[in-house]
This record gives C-alpha cells, structure tokens and sequence, in this order.
C-alpha cells in the first residue's frame, strides 16, 4: 500500500509548483505528466520483478536439510543385554512419554518388573521397522521375555535411533520438512486462528486486518496487533536478512499478492509450516513446527495435544519472547490466547478448551548432553570424509546410521573421570588425561569412544591424535609372528638373561627388565604374561625384527615402524584407535575388520544410499591366535594383569595386556571379552612421569569400565589343529634334565608338537604319536 | 535431491551372461541356502576344558582334553566357576529366535533377489549372535551370489573358524570355498 502511495506522493510534492486548480487543464506543466507517466512505468516494471522472483525464488524452494546422524538402534530380544534402567533411559532421549497406560505410539508405561510400549517405527537402511506394541521382563542387566499384542509372540524388535547430532547448513538453519497432510488439523487451526483469521478468503494481504490492527494499536498507544498475513509473514521468513524499511514493507506486500496469484493456500500454508522461525538453540536455528516439537517437547508433532499445538502456533509471533524452556508463564499464557481464539471460532469444544488452558506445561528435559559426543563425531566425520563432502552433509539430509551404543558410551562418560582420579597421584603437576575405545570385539564397530577424561570433552581427541609410543602393547605380535613359524610353541623355552645390542652408531643397546631382575630360561607363554623384556628381545631377534613389523602391519597397522630391536619393546608410536584396530584382529582369532563409525547413510526418506557391511579378511590362522590368546588370558589370571580379578573376578576368561613406557610416561592397556573389546591410554599431554604403569592405572581403569560395561567371558572355538600336552613346570633348555613330577597341560599346533624329549606325555601315547607322525608324513 | 558425490555402495562385479550351468549353480545355491537355514546350527556348546592348575603345577595328571575339536574357553581361571554359565538367561519361548526370525527375513530378500538387503540383515543378526557360525556362512553364500569371491572366501573361513564340532557345517562350508576357488576369475 506505502508503494502505491510513492507515485500519488511525488505528484502531490509537485502540486505547489503547479497552477492552481482553477488553471485551464494544458497549464500543467509537460514535465509533470512525464513524471507521472514513468513513475507509472517504474512502478509497473518493479511489480512484474517481484513478480518474477517470487515466483523464481518459491518454485526453487528447496531447503538445505542438516544431515542427520544417528545412533546405533537398541535391539530388544530375550537374552538382550539392557538393563530395565537402561531401556527407560533410551525410551526418554527418543521423548517417549510416560504413561499409566499406553495409548499410543511414543508411550510407555513402567512398572516394578515389566515395561510396556509402543513405538513409533522407523525408516531403516533395509526397510521400515513397523510400530509395535512390546511388553518386557527384565533379569538383572538382560531383558528376560519379550511379547506382543496380547501376549503374542515377538522374537525380535528394534527401536528407533537416537538422533546425535545435525549437520547443520551454512544458514545455521534446521527443519525437519513435513507435507500439510502430515500436520495435525488442530495445529493448521490454530495458527489460523492466532495469525491470519481469513487467510482462506484474502488475496496475499488483508485490508480488514490492517484497519483492526491499526486500530487496536491506537487505542493501546502502542503496537499490539500485526495485521500481516500468513503469506506475508512467509515472505518476511523467505527474506529475512532484508531490512525493514517502507519500501521493503511495500515489496513484501506485493509479493505476498504476487505469490497467492500463483500458488494455492495449501502449497502457502505448507511452506509457512516448514518455514517459520520458532527459536534458537545455540548456533541452530529452529525452522517450521515438526522441528519445533522436536526442540520443546522432544516428541514428534503428531503425538503432541491440543494444547501444545497451540503453544507452537503461538510463538511464531515472537519466538524468543515466548521461549517455552526460558519463560514458561509467558508461552503459557500465549498459548491460553491461542486456545481462547480456536474456541471462540468453534475449533475446540469446551471441554478440550478448559483441560487446554489448565494443562501443565511439559517441555523437553534438559538432557545436559546436548553438547553430543564430539569425540565419536570426529571419528564419524573421518569416516564419512572418504564417501562425502562436507557440501553434501550440509545440504542434503543425509541420515547417517552410527554405531555407537548410547548406553555404553554414557557409562563410560559417568565412570571415566572418577576412575582416571583413583589412580591419578595426589601430586600432580598437570592433570592425568585419558583415551578410551570401545568396539565389539567381533565386527570392529565402535561403541563408545573417549578422548579425554571430562564428560562430553571436544578439546584434543586423544583416542584419535595422540600418538603415543604403545609399549609392551606390541609384544602380542612378535610371539603371534613366533608361534606362526614351524619352530615356535608355547612351550619353548626362552632365555631372560641380560643381553647388548650393539647399536649403528657404536653404542650398545642393553634393555632390561621392568624389575630388573632376570629369569633365566622361561616358556614362551610365561614371558609374554609376565611381560618379560629380555626373553622378549631374545625371541624377537631370533625370529626377526621385520617379521614382526609385518605381523604387525597384517594386523592393522597403517604406519610406518622402523625394524629397530627397541621396535620388540614398543618403540613405536601409535594413536588409541591403531591400537584398538590391532586388537581387534586378535580378539577376531585372526581375522581382521577395518574399525567402523558408521555403518549406513540413507536419503532424507530413507532410501539407501551406502551401506558400509562387516568386512572380514583373514590376516593370520586362527590356530596361532588361538595359542597366542592361551598366553594373553594368562597375563589376567597369572600375569601382569591379576590385579583386575579383584573387580572382574567373575568375568574370566579374559584376553588382554598391559603396556607402559620409558619413565612412565604412558600407561596402556588393550583387552577383550567375548562381546567387547577395549583400549584405555593414561598420559600426561606435556608427556611427563605419570607413576603409573599398565598395570597400576590403565587396567585400573579399563577394570572399572567393563565392570561398568558388564563384559562377557571369552568362549572362543578351538581350532582342528590344536592337542593338548603335558609339559614340565620347570622349563629347562636341557632335555635330560626335565622334571616331570610337576607338569603342567599346554595347547599345541598339531603339526607342530613338541619334541617327545620334552614333554611328559606318558609311553602309550608316545608310540600312538609316533605312529600318528608316519602316518601324517604318508599323506 | 542432488545425489551425494560418490555411491559407495560397492556393486556386484558386472555378470557375464549366466550359462546354463552357472544358472544351475545358482539354483543349488539357493538350495543351500534355504537348507542351511534349516539347520541353523546351534553349535554354542560350550565344553569346559581341564582346569588346569597355576604354576606351581601339582604333579597328578590332568585329565585329558576332548579328542574332539569344540568350543572350549582356552584357559579358564583355576579358582573360578566355569563359564559355561553365560549371563544370557535362556529366552522363555524358545520357538522363534531374534536370529531365526532374522535368517527367515534373509531368505526372503534372497528369493526376491535382493542380495543387498539379505546381507545387511544377516549382519544384523550378526550383531546379536555374532559367533554364530551358521550366520556367517549364510553371509558367505550371498556375497559368492554377488560375486564377492574374496570377500566371500574370507567369511566362510571365518565360519569355518567357529564351526567347533558341526561335521554338516563345516562340509557345507568346505564345499562353498571350493566353489569359491573355482568361481574366482
């Protein structure tokens, strides 16, 4: 209207100069008329461009969409391991609600032993996961039965992921786009009725509402009422870095007729729902009212009720203003406006009308985790950096399914700090920093990851960039390179007695003991317990520095690893996750699978896109894994590790090693169960002493997680090719000398026996093995 | 939607025209297949080996191990219970398993030719039972379908790996990586 006013104007500015009205008509000037006449162009001219760009501009409305990444889905089974607390927990970060009796989908109900609910579904990488109804029993940390619908029976179920993290636009802008069928009529009411009474019969603007604006604001003496419509409120949405001034006022108010000429209420009343800005939370703005229900109550629109719809539709007006989470009477009392207005149109009955008005404001829980999980993040975007760019995650949509297990990484968020301080010295000068990975000790997915020790930490991610030399963690591959080769059993005997490496440079290398104490000859097993470092060099050496290297790199090592004999000791430096990948091979009994984060990345509608499967390559035989792992549960229930049966006692058999460095720099240990597998660091980040070794603070700590983490025993198949034999208690280097009063039962490769001089097999089964050789040799 | 700038999903090497033969081949696939996951072997005995005693090791003769092959924890702690004590409580109806349930689903997808999906739901189930030997033979038989052949070898000897005392498993398994061998190009 101001636009239409500005020509009208400039002829009025030239009326002084022009004759008086009395004038005969050819007195007004030539150059009036001229004025006129190009305003008249002008203005038509700058009607048919805002006519084109709004048309331009609204057909190309294509909103950037933040990719969406996404935890791993609880699986719920009988025998699954949750615990009743946990599923609760789970159920609340997806704003599931609870109830006294479940209704419909995104409730529970919990009870003494048993939990009901029913999901919500979900659009998986390999299809939809209908919504169920489930009831639960739980035993201790496992769900004991799992049902359906009247009892029926329900094998299997899985729940809905939780949303991470967005990748969010350059625009800073988030939305979860939803079609008009999609939202609920109460909530297309409502904002009718708040913001735009006759949007069904205007055309773009509504000059009945300006007036009634315009005059509730002069008898308030103050702006109380906005007369503009839903369209022109888009407008202002769509163009909203533009000032405000007459002219853009003018310009949005010929748009909004120039966009009701060319589109229909719906496809407006669509992209308003989509559009408009209803708050912000930190650097993300929250655009249209799906995402809107997700940001307050943490639930999808289509499970909120009428009064809560309400509360949205009122808010457009001024979203900060009336921030439910921030100033709950003001949204509350604006919601009782919006619900007045929906009443006073016939919209709600009066009973829904008054429960609306007395509902008790339920907004989202502050979590305190929506910081998310920086640490697992960068391991995901690295992941993800190889397949997208960062354009694409911003702009897409993308849903990014992760592996990482909610539950878990929570307990190892609550426990770490507390576990790092109870072994931390009383007197440190800086702060004792950590690294923590956990991965399913079967697939190489990764479960929860820490890269320092306060919660939600996203400064310096250790567990990916601090490359720390790992210690005796490497001994593990020279006895897996030994017990590969024809010559090596568990039951050689080593010698752990002092030794001079003569070095390039003319010095002598002379490595030593941790106690520095030696043991003469010592098994193979019993060194690698006790972690022993001159048998170790001994072993090495004969073996060959760079056969080890290679085992090394067979295992998953990327880097490069100078074949120095120091290299034997762990002179080699590598991040928590190489080490964690090492491992992994080995608790795979050989074969290894790359460590993953992400496991699949749909469409923004879920079609798939990528599906990053369990990949398996076999990189060393099971049945010298198979001995190695005999030594490696033997470094827990003989060896450095036997401290941690205080806590996991009752976990054993477990798999794993120790690891510290030169004047206690670094504190390590790596170890598995059936279903986990995992890698805790201690260090200091200005690498001084930290007084700690493997076995003092990692372990400690990696004891106090997995208790927490309720690990399971190793069971592992034994390979065809293993036979067990007796071999004395003692080990001596010579044969004559063996005592077999006490002796002691070792696995061994079938092809690689020990020599009958050396064992105490009794005569029978000697000539049974003679024969057993010939035949062997026969075929 | 612009699509993203790579597909990473890795496709089936290109299918030369299927000969008659290779179309039978296939067929007996899928009969092994469907006869594999009738089986489904349930081969988690666990078999609790001698308890060996901590050095100093007593002079008495530990009983002898099994001469068969089975899924032994290598080394249990002296002192300890065994561990054949899972904490997985059994499920109360039996009848049908999250894995059963889910190889039921893996058949379907592989009649209906869809390999893809039958093999994201065969990890899945690997998720839950991921030393189940049988699973990860199924998984092999469809990345051989897909003419995955090294990624095929290598999880069917990971199969094999787990496949303790089963003789029916473990001929399965054997026979798909001779067919493996001949069907590498």
């Amino acid at each position: 209207m101001a636009g239409m006013a500005s020509p009208n104007s400039s002829t009025g500015r030239s009326a002084p100069h022009a004759p008086s009205p009395r004038s005969p008509r050819w007195h007004v000037p030539r150059f009036v008329w001229h004025l006129l006449l190009w305003s008249t162009l002008a203005f038509a001219g700058w009607c048919v461009w805002i006519d084109f760009e709004v048309r331009r501009d609204f057909e190309a409305l294509q909103w950037a969409l933040p990719a969406r990444i996404y935890s791993r889905p609880v699986e719920l089974y009988a025998g699954a391991h949750i615990s009743q607390q946990h599923l609760v927990d789970y159920l609340q970060r997806l704003g599931y609600r609870r109830s006294a009796q479940v209704a419909g989908p995104g409730e529970y109900q919990q009870g003494e032993e048993r939990v009901r609910l029913r999901t919500r579904g979900f659009q998986f990488w390999d299809g939809v996961e209908p919504p169920v109804y489930a009831e639960l029993d739980f035993d201790g940390r496992h769900v004991h039965s799992l049902q359906g619908e009247g009892a029926s029976e329900l094998a299997l179920l899985r729940l809905e992921p939780v949303e991470i993290e967005q990748v969010n636009p350059t625009t800073g802008e988030d939305r979860l786009p939803v079609a008009l069928n999609e939202v609920p009529p109460e909530l297309v009411n409502a904002v009718i009725a708040i913001e735009d009474q006759r949007f069904y019969t205007h055309h773009g603007i509504d000059p009945i509402g300006i007036a009634r604006a315009m005059w509730a604001n002069i008898r308030a003496g103050g702006i109380v009422q906005g007369g503009s419509t839903l369209t022109q409120q888009l407008i202002k949405n769509l163009y909203l870095d533009r000032e405000q001034t007459l002219r853009r006022k003018a310009e949005e108010a010929l748009m909004a007729i120039a966009l009701e000429l060319h589109f229909s209420k719906e496809e407006i009343l669509t992209a308003y729902m989509n559009e408009i800005f209803l708050g912000q939370d930190g650097n993300r703005a929250i655009h249209g009212f799906a995402l809107a229900a997700q940001h307050y109550f943490g639930r999808p629109l289509n499970e909120l009720k009428v009064d809560e719809l309400a509360l949205l539709a009122g808010i457009g007006r001024g979203a900060s203003y009336y921030n439910p989470l921030r100033y709950p009477d003001r949204a509350v009392e604006r919601r009782n406006v919006v619900l007045t207005r929906m009443h006073e149109r016939g919209d709600i009955t009066d009973d829904t009308f008054t429960r609306g008005q007395k509902a008790k404001l339920q907004v989202r829980e502050k979590t305190g985790s929506r910081s998310g999980y920086p640490a697992f993040m960068e391991l995901v975007y690295d992941n993800l950096s190889r397949d997208y760019d960062s354009a694409a995650l911003r702009t897409e949509g993308l849903r990014i399914f992760t592996t990482l297990d909610l539950t878990m990484q929570n307990s190892v968020e609550a426990k770490l700090d507390g576990a790092v301080k109870a072994v931390e010295r009383a007197n440190a000068k800086t702060p004792l920093e950590t690294a923590v990975v956990i991965t399913d000790a079967n697939t190489g997915e990764v479960r929860a990851l820490a890269g320092g020790r306060q919660r939600g930490y996203s400064g310096f991610n250790r567990a990916l960039h601090a490359v720390r030399p790992i210690g005796s963690l490497v001994k593990p591959a020279v006895y897996l390179a030994a017990l590969e080769s024809p010559d090596y059993s568990l039951a050689t005997v080593l010698s752990d007695r002092e030794i001079g490496i003569p070095q390039p440079k003319g010095e002598t290398w002379r490595p030593q003991n941790y106690d520095r104490e030696v043991n003469g000859d010592v098994y193979l097993f019993d060194a690698l317990e006790r972690s022993l470092n001159l048998a170790t060099v001994d072993l090495g050496l004969k073996v060959g520095v760079p056969t080890v290297v290679e085992a090394l790199q067979r295992l998953g090592y990327n880097g490069d690893a100078l074949p120095y004999p120091s290299l034997l000791l762990g002179a080699v430096d590598m991040t928590p996750v190489e080490v964690a990948q090492i491992y992994q091979t080995l608790a795979s009994s050989g074969f290894r699978s790359p460590l993953r984060a992400v496991e699949a990345v749909t469409t923004a509608t879920g079609e798939p896109l990528a599906y990053y499967g369990i990949e398996t390559t076999q990189v060393a035989d099971p049945a010298a894994v198979f001995l190695l792992e005999h030594a490696m549960q033997g470094v827990f229930e003989r060896g450095t590790a036997r401290g941690a049966l205080n806590t996991l006692g009752d976990r054993m058999p477990l798999a794993g090693k120790t690891g510290t460095t030169n004047d206690l720099r670094d504190s390590w240990f790596a170890g598995y169960g059936n279903d986990l597998l995992g890698v805790v660091w201690l260090g200091h980040d200005d690498n001084t002493d930290t007084g700690l070794t493997g076995a003092t603070g990692a372990l400690r700590v990696w004891a106090t997680l997995m208790k927490e983490l309720d690990i399971t025993p190793r069971q592992i198949t034994q390979p065809a090719e293993i036979q067990w034999e007796q071999v004395p208690a003692r080990p001596v280097a010579d044969a004559g000398r063996r005592d077999c009063n006490e002796a002691m039962s070792l696995p061994f490769h079938n092809a690689r026996l020990p020599s009958v001089d050396y064992t105490c097999e009794v005569n029978e089964s000697f000539f049974d093995r003679v024969l057993d050789r010939f035949r062997s040799l026969g075929q | 939607m612009k699509q993203p700038r790579k597909h990473p999903m890795k496709s089936p090497v290109e299918s030369p025209v299927e000969s008659p033969v290779q179309r039978s081949m296939n067929c007996l696939q899928l009969a092994t297949v469907l006869l594999g996951c009738a089986v489904l072997t349930a081969c988690t005995t666990t078999y609790v080996p001698p308890v060996e005693p901590a050095p100093p090791v007593m002079a008495e003769p530990t009983p002898e191990p099994a001469p068969q092959p089975a899924p032994v924890v290598v080394n249990p702690a002296p002192q300890l219970p065994p561990p054949v004590a899972t904490p997985t409580p059994e499920p109360v109806a039996p009848a049908a398993t999250p894995t059963s349930t889910l190889l039921a689903s893996v058949q379907s997808a592989v009649a209906a030719g869809d390999l893809d999906r039958g093999a994201a739901l065969s990890e899945r189930a690997l998720r839950i039972s991921p030393r189940d030997a049988n699973l990860w033979y199924q998984l092999a038989l469809i990345r051989y379908r897909q003419q995955r052949f090294s990624e095929a070898g290598d999880t069917a000897r990971r199969a094999l790996s787990m496949a303790g005392s089963d003789a029916v498993l473990q001929r399965q398994i054997n026979t798909l990586l001779q067919q493996i061998g001949s069907g590498t190009p």
